[in-house]
């Protein structure tokens, strides 16, 4: 040993022999790369659910949770004695008196996962001669309306503040020309518990076409916007805030005229793409392929040929974020109309809470997958009776289905969950009912559910009061 | 008519005595009679006496008889004569005058008949133009003042004109002539001070009697001041006469002054003593401060004796006016305190002249620094040394690869990025929070470093972690100094150290851990060399130190610690038999930091995954790192050079393994380099980034190559192709750092470390956030590592750095964050609010999904949304979080550790470097004994 060290080159050997172990060592620990493990969300029960049905007076308001373990339990306000429910998969159904203030339902525990309401209305005369129904909206600081707009008809927005707080309501009016510059349509201010019906006529009396957007300063508010005009009446839908890709579903195969409103909200003007996702695939429409939309303004499209007899979804893709929705006209010599919006895909679950099967009308459950094959469970939870066996529904990649719905003559919910693995699906319920005048119609396009949350995966990291670094 | 008694004192000091004698007999203007003394001398003074003046002019006094004693028995003993002036001239046995002495003196006396008291120009005795003083004066401080600069030569720059005198407040009792009236009159030099300060009290006195006392500075004598200059034993007291000057010069300044004058210089002194023997501990002369102690503790101890002496000057004291304007002006003694910084920084002790009698200062040569040997102007002098060139020459690099870390900063912005949280807050933000809770220990030291850059701690940080290279490079430059003779190889070993791929690695990342490690890795291996090499006290003295800066890294990068007690373990082995003293050193060094951070390290050890990481925020680095990549001493990540770079360090490091000299050294630093490199290979497989390891490594390589490269210059000299061969070295050798820092600063310093990151607090939630409200801060993770949910809670305002550290919230927080931003509804946002949330922040682009489940919660207010960021306030109540439960335990340990840190940092200190001669080599006097 001391011969190698002091040997000229002993040293130098010893030297490249631990370099090349020190070498050999770092090679054999080397791990292989490996892609991060992505923190999947969990699953989660939503606990306490709160919804406003903004003009109950004369309609039907249905309410109820999805079959589930039961705890908790649900209080609809009425206006009368306030009725409390805490069976679930249970049908609560009231038609209330004309001139009820907003129905308010606030559900906690297990009755609050999934619960539903909406409010239908049917008139056989007079202005609201027709279906109207909505379904009751949770409030919120940001809701987006697409519809005819206050020259067309009367145009009423209903605005209910149920919190605790006040909420200073903000309203952006879209027309055909553009974004309407309105006085009226800022600060007003709603306390706790109060509620208001705004004439959009008196913020903005000229748009023929319109897309509104609802929004609060603080505090926040349940919007619903009612359309009545020569052609009939109902709910505008709420549709979802502007994005670069819109689906609107639940585009019924009857007859009748179809029309699509699409506006750009920003400051850019768009060229919106429109396909159909139709029975047997998804297709651009012949000389509406491409549709240029004016920065701030809002234009109308008749799909008609090419939509009206065939169930489908609007698929609308453009570089600038837009919001859209769609008239449905029904059949006849005096018409009824529904509308449709923009709506996101039901990844979590579906739930209507109002479906009718009699022999006038008919409930159609509209299902698009404009992306991959999608699979269902479609759920029946009738008022009364036994609840029928769930159908599986497949649909292919790029195609919509349409299931006529039969149920309970006095009323049922549908719950629609999609099937694990599924491709994201789209949907809309509509119903019609046969009278002699002609056809009433209404529409929902479907929302996710209010079953289940998606909870991310979190954890306390300090180092993120840095922005995220990227080489 | 005058006549003159010259009176000589002598105690043991036959050494000098018979000079005197033969220039008191050699005057010009002769004595009229001369008496000597003899304070019972056990040499033969008191017969070189008797042979001067005869046996029968010599009084043999007691050996314990002070000076005052000794002269008052002379004077008592004189016949009076009437109708003549007469004079007293009091000599020491150690004091000789010059030939001309008397007579000049009374000439001056003549001339200004109303002086009671004269006395000559002193100089050294052996330093024959040395002057010791021209006149005294006193400062307030009770210290007497010559007025001279230390070590002045005498080329009459103080005489005075035209007629050779000054008036002064008080001469020496060395050659001092007194008027045998005045001396009646004021009751001569008082007894009770038998050594010092009797010349000034006496003095003192005939001023305020309206007596003149002039220094005459014709007449010359040469004073050896052998008693208070230790070269003899004082029998007049037992006590040094350093402490007995002190305690002296303060009773003489109390005696005198006027009552209440006293009253606040006694006070001002007390408080003055305190300090100095505070100093003179740092400085660890304990006996100067025992003596500056005992001398203000005899004094306040005694007042019935200052009350007695005040008693008896009770008439002298109405003359206080005439003395005032002699004392010493203010401004000296600022030039005092000036002295004495220097003093101490030049290693000499912040004073050792409390005693000292005259102005002659003999500081400790400035050995060996070689930044100051030179007599150059101070900016010449400090770029001649490459060590300073080095420095500047690494600043101008550092400052070109770092062009957009320095420039162009937004008011608003923050530096930070990688490992640092965005340096915000000041030096009383980072003491509030070590002071308030367990905060790592690292806080302690940026907040050191902070309140030093006047509470900035931006700066503190920036000089750490972007002067990183410079600094590097010069402790590596100093630090080698020791061990690596050649001086080119020195500078070749800092420069390629400052720009190793650890250096600019850190500065990309904002590693302010191993930035400090970094920097002081060269001292760790030059304190350690010590330990090992030296003996005794530098040796103990190097282990304290490193203990204290090995601490300080622990602090930074536990890490660290891990591989210096590996490294610590075998050096122990493999010397503790070798030298004695080093085991012990070795405890020291790696115990000091055990006990110094103790409370921290045992959260540690609770949990030992953090040994891997360092101060600031958690960085992981892929754990993929190329073999290639360790064998290069390239640690990866942010801002590390291309491999290749570090090639030419590896090709002379291993070329110096075929030079057989230093080849014990040589196989150390190649066996820390291997050690280094695969304590790096499992720290990095670990996923931590092997910043640390690796420098080690570089620095063992580069010691080993360092210490082998004299022989380059010896090829050098050598010619021929070994002239070429040593080029090609050169070349080689010096590729790596011109390569590493043309590359870096091509490619540029910056990485996630940026000069502008944005406060994550929203200013809206640091104005309306009550104490102890926090906010909320919620950022979805990148889709690329894994997505999830990221969250942390600021509290009223940006986390300070050590802040980040603290574990704070159980899974249960976790849950209600994960659920408040799921949209679930129920309880999430009030059991948040419950705990001090108070506000929801989230950096924009704002996830829609975090947007919707906020805004559908009542519980949760919007207050603003824009592309940038989001705000949401808590509608419900929040009750406001209390902080850190008031710890008393947390409250000792700080004392303590404030304490210990004290205690090492003054056993590591240098020490003063006097050590006081004793009895120097005596040089004949009548060498020199030139006329001047």
């Amino acid at each position: 040993m001391r011969r190698l060290i002091e040997n000229r080159f002993g040293m130098l050997a010893l030297v490249l022999i631990a370099l090349v172990a020190v070498y050999g060592v770092a090679y054999a620990t080397r791990p292989a790369p490996v892609a991060p493990v992505k923190a999947e969300p969990v699953k989660t029960p939503i606990a306490a659910v709160s919804t406003v049905c903004p003009d109950p007076g004369g309609a039907m308001v249905t309410a109820v949770t999805p079959p589930n373990a039961g705890g908790g339990q649900t209080l609809i306000e009425d206006g009368g004695k306030p009725v409390t429910m805490d069976e679930p998969g249970k049908l609560w159904q009231k038609t209330l008196p004309a001139g009820t203030d907003p129905v308010q339902v606030h559900a906690t525990g297990a009755m609050a996962t999934g619960l539903e309401a909406a409010q239908t209305r049917r008139a056989l005369s007079g202005e609201a001669r027709g279906l109207s129904g909505v379904r009751c909206v949770d409030p919120g600081a940001d809701a987006w309306f697409v519809g005819p707009g206050p020259a067309a008809g009367d145009i009423r927005l209903h605005l209910a503040n149920v919190e605790s707080a006040p909420a200073d309501v903000a309203l952006v009016v879209y027309s055909g020309e553009g974004q309407v510059i309105a006085e009226r349509a800022n600060g007003l201010i709603l306390k706790p518990g109060e509620h208001r019906t705004v004439d959009l006529k008196k913020v903005a009396p000229s748009p023929l076409i319109m897309a509104l957007n609802v929004s609060t300063g603080r505090g926040r508010v349940a919007a619903a916007v009612e359309a009545t005009t020569p052609e009939g009446v109902d709910w505008l839908p709420q549709t979802t805030e502007p994005a670069k890709r819109v689906v609107v579903p639940g585009v019924p195969g009857s007859a009748g005229r179809r029309e699509l409103y699409v506006a750009a909200p920003g400051d850019q003007d768009a060229v919106v793409q429109i396909k159909a996702v139709l029975k047997d695939g998804s297709y651009a429409l012949e000389n509406r392929e491409d549709v240029e939309v004016p920065a701030g303004s809002v234009v109308t499209v008749d799909l008609s040929t090419g939509v009206t007899g065939q169930p489908a979804a609007i698929v609308l893709t453009s570089e600038i974020p837009v919001v859209a929705g769609l008239k449905i006209v029904g059949t006849g010599s005096r018409t009824d109309v529904a509308y449709t919006a923009g709506a996101p895909s039901i990844d979590l679950g579906s739930v209507v809470a109002d479906a009718r099967s009699t022999k006038a009308v008919t409930s159609r459950l509209i299902l698009s997958a404009p992306d991959k094959a999608a699979a269902v469970t479609v759920t029946l939870l009738p008022r009364e009776g036994e609840a029928p066996a769930p159908i599986e529904v497949e649909i292919p990649a790029q195609r919509t289905k349409e299931i006529i719905l039969k149920g309970s003559a006095k009323g049922f919910s549908v719950v629609v969950t999609p099937k694990p693995g599924s491709g994201p699906v789209y949907g809309g319920r509509v119903m019609e009912e046969r009278t002699s005048g002609g056809q009433f119609v209404t529409a929902q396009p479907l929302a996710v559910a209010r079953t289940w949350t998606l909870v991310p995966k979190a954890g306390e990291a300090p180092s993120i009061v840095l922005p995220p670094y990227s080489s | 008519m005058h006549s003159v008694t010259a009176i000589v004192v002598a105690h043991d000091g036959s050494r000098w005595l018979r000079d005197t004698l033969r220039a008191v007999l050699a005057q010009t203007r002769s004595i009229d009679r001369g008496v000597g003394v003899d304070n019972g001398s056990r040499d033969d003074s008191g017969a070189l006496l008797g042979e001067a003046f005869g046996k029968h002019s010599v009084v043999h006094m007691p050996r314990s008889s002070g000076f005052a004693e000794a002269v008052h028995e002379v004077v008592r003993r004189l016949p009076a004569t009437p109708g003549i002036t007469e004079w007293l001239w009091v000599i020491h046995d150690d004091c000789a005058p010059d030939t001309r002495a008397l007579e000049l003196l009374l000439q001056a006396a003549d001339e200004y008949p109303e002086t009671g008291i004269l006395g000559p120009k002193l100089r050294d005795w052996l330093d024959r133009k040395l002057l010791l003083e021209v006149g005294v004066t006193v400062a307030r401080s009770g210290r007497r003042e010559t007025g001279l600069e230390a070590r002045e030569y005498d080329q009459g720059q103080h005489d005075a004109e035209p007629r050779g005198v000054r008036d002064v407040l008080a001469v020496s009792t060395a050659g001092m002539l007194i008027r045998r009236d005045v001396w009646d009159e004021i009751g001569g030099l008082d007894a009770k001070l038998p050594l010092f300060r009797d010349d000034l009290d006496f003095c003192w006195r005939a001023r305020a009697a309206g007596h003149r006392v002039l220094a005459v500075t014709g007449a010359v004598a040469w004073h050896a001041e052998a008693s208070s200059k230790r070269r003899r034993r004082i029998a007049a007291s037992d006590d040094h006469p350093r402490r007995l000057a002190r305690r002296y010069s303060l009773f003489v300044l109390m005696a005198n002054l006027p009552f209440w004058t006293m009253v606040w210089s006694l006070a001002r002194n007390t408080v003055g003593s305190l300090i100095r023997t505070f100093l003179f501990l740092v400085a660890k002369q304990p006996a100067h401060a025992v003596d500056e102690l005992a001398a203000i503790g005899s004094l306040l101890l005694h007042p019935l004796r200052l009350r007695r002496a005040r008693k008896a000057r009770k008439a002298s004291r109405a003359g206080y006016a005439l003395v005032k304007p002699m004392f010493s002006p203010p401004t000296l003694a600022f030039r005092r305190v000036w002295e004495m910084v220097q003093n101490q920084l030049s290693g000499s002790g912040p004073m050792d002249s409390a005693g000292r009698h005259h102005a002659v200062h003999l500081p400790g040569a400035e050995e060996g620094d070689e930044l100051l040997t030179d007599d150059d102007g101070f900016l010449r002098r400090a770029f001649a040394s490459p060590g300073v060139r080095l420095f500047v020459l690494l600043t101008a690099v550092a400052i070109a690869a770092e062009r957009d870390l320095l420039s162009g900063g937004t008011p608003g912005g923050f530096l930070g990025g990688g490992a640092l949280v965005p340096v915000a807050g000041g030096a009383s933000d980072l003491w509030a929070l070590y002071t308030g809770e367990w905060a790592p220990p690292y806080v302690a030291v940026l907040a050191v470093l902070s309140t030093i850059t006047f509470g900035k701690t931006w700066l503190a940080v920036s000089i750490l972690l972007l002067a990183c290279v410079p600094l590097s490079g010069l402790s590596a430059y100093l630090a080698t100094k020791s061990f690596v003779g050649y001086r080119p190889a020195r500078v070749w070993l800092a420069a390629t150290y400052a720009l190793l791929p650890v250096a600019t690695g850190v500065v990309a990342a904002g590693r302010i851990g191993s930035a400090v490690v970094f920097i002081l890795l060269p001292v760790y291996a030059s304190l350690a060399t010590k330990v090992l090499a030296d003996t005794h006290k530098p040796a103990r003295r190097a282990a304290w130190g490193l203990g204290l800066l090995l601490a300080v890294g622990t602090a930074f990068a536990p890490l660290l610690y891990v591989f210096v007690a590996v490294l610590g373990l075998l050096a122990a082995l493999s010397f503790g038999g070798v030298r004695r003293g080093v085991g012990g050193n070795l405890l020291i060094s790696l115990g000091a930091p055990l006990i110094l951070l103790g409370p921290w390290l045992a959260t540690i050890v609770e949990d030992p995954v953090r040994i891997l990481r360092e101060a600031g925020l958690p960085m992981t680095s892929s754990p993929t790192l190329a073999p290639e990549a360790l064998l290069t001493l390239n640690p990866g990540g942010p801002g590390a050079p291309p491999i290749w770079v570090t090639a030419g360090l590896l090709a002379v490091a291993l070329g110096a393994l075929l030079l057989r000299r230093h080849q014990f050294i040589v196989a150390v630093g190649w066996g820390v380099a291997i050690v280094g490199v695969l304590a790096a290979t499992v720290v990095s497989r670990l996923s931590t980034w092997p910043g640390v390891p690796l420098a080690f490594a570089a620095t063992g390589l580069l010691v080993s190559t360092a210490l082998a490269a004299h022989r380059v210059a010896e090829f050098r000299q050598a010619g021929g192709f070994r002239r070429v061969g040593a080029a090609l070295i050169v070349l080689v050798a010096f590729a790596t750092p011109v390569a590493a820092a043309t590359l870096w600063i091509m490619d540029e310093a910056g990485g996630p470390l940026q000069r502008d990151v944005r406060s994550p607090l929203p200013a809206i939630a640091e104005a309306y956030s009550k104490p102890g409200e926090g906010t909320l801060l919620l950022r979805t993770a990148a889709s690329g590592s894994g997505g999830g949910l990221s969250y942390t809670v600021m509290r009223g305002r940006i986390p300070v750095i050590g802040e980040s550290e603290r574990a704070a919230y159980g899974s249960a927080f976790t849950d209600a964050v994960a659920g408040l931003a799921s949209g679930r509804g129920g309880t999430d946002a009030g059991s948040l609010a419950a705990q001090g949330i108070a506000f929801v922040s989230v950096p924009g682009p704002v996830d829609p999904s975090i947007r919707r489940a906020l805004d559908s919660d009542p519980a949760v207010a919007r207050v603003t949304l824009t592309d940038r960021a989001g705000l949401w306030r808590m509608t419900g109540t929040v009750t406001p979080d209390p902080g850190p439960a008031d710890d008393a335990w947390h409250r000792y340990w700080l004392y303590g550790q404030g304490a210990l840190v004290v205690i090492v940092l003054l056993l590591s200190a240098p020490g003063a470097r006097t050590a006081e001669p004793d009895a120097p080599e005596e040089i004949p006097a009548e060498r020199e004994r030139v006329a001047v």
